[in-house]
């Protein structure tokens, strides 16, 4: 059962050229989300999209820095929910860099979707859960395919 | 009282809920025997089943004089649906940002 999302995706570019556009909010908003990031231990920080009802989401994460190593590491709080302050998504984002091949090697880890809805999950020994398996592996197949292209 | 519509997370919120499902995916149980487990009101235990029945984690189907609750996959899919968009979400954003950088170093 998949209990976390894992990408890596290669870079042309240096460590130091990719850590920039991971920890500069101007630089992420380019590419991921409007926000008031910055790389300093503890600081909390939201990044602002469209609300996207079908998720329950208002669009709102709630972050806090937990962890920063430059250009090697940034992991941060990530939460979310309907509104009104609840909170129904409750998970950690982890980026590593490694430099690879005059590039980077970048990955993504975003953990925690909820550790006892997972422990749900992996109890369960129904048929129906296999052909879960099954749909998820395929989807992963996919998804590993347009990591590594 | 009418059941609030909860998404799959917030149903899953609750502790008490969890536990339910907890001792459902062990074996399917009537409606009796699950609420022996709870300290809680009998009509309290009934407003959390009707939660998961409406959110489709559970069916309900009378057997001889009981009604059992059995686990059901559809909320269960939900949350697996969930978690696939937010991995699509991730894979275009990283895409975006190979994009941006290459172009700038033209």
């Amino acid at each position: 059962m998949q209990t976390e999302i894992k990408h890596t995706w290669f870079y042309n570019q240096p460590p130091e050229e990719v850590w920039k556009y991971l920890t500069k909010a101007e630089l992420i908003a380019q590419w991921l989300m409007g926000n008031d990031f910055e790389p300093v231990m503890g600081h909390d920080f939201k990044f602002c999209t469209k609300p996207i009802p079908s998720l329950g989401l208002d669009g709102i994460f709630y972050c806090k820095v937990l962890e920063i190593v430059p250009f090697k590491k940034l992991t941060y709080s990530w939460k979310g929910g309907p509104g009104n302050g609840a909170i129904t998504l409750d998970t950690v984002v982890i980026w590593t860099l490694e430099p690879k091949d005059n590039g980077t090697e970048l990955q993504l880890v975003h953990s925690g979707y909820n550790e006892e809805n997972i422990s749900i999950f992996s109890s369960m020994d129904n048929g129906w859960l296999k052909n879960i398996q099954k749909i998820d592996e395929l989807l992963n197949r996919n998804n590993n395919a347009n990591t590594n292209a | 009282m009418p059941t609030p519509m909860l998404d799959a997370f917030q149903v899953i919120a609750d502790p008490s809920r969890r536990q339910m499902l907890q001792l459902l995916t062990k074996d399917s149980l009537a409606i009796n025997a699950l609420a022996e487990n709870f300290d809680m009101s009998r009509p309290a235990v009934s407003k959390h089943i009707k939660i998961l029945y409406t959110a489709g984690f559970i069916s309900i189907q009378d057997i001889g004089r009981e009604r059992y609750c059995i686990l059901k996959q559809d909320g269960f899919k939900e949350l697996q649906c969930w978690i696939n968009n937010f991995d699509k979400f991730w894979v275009s954003k990283l895409k975006k940002l190979e994009t941006i950088l290459n172009n700038k170093a033209k």
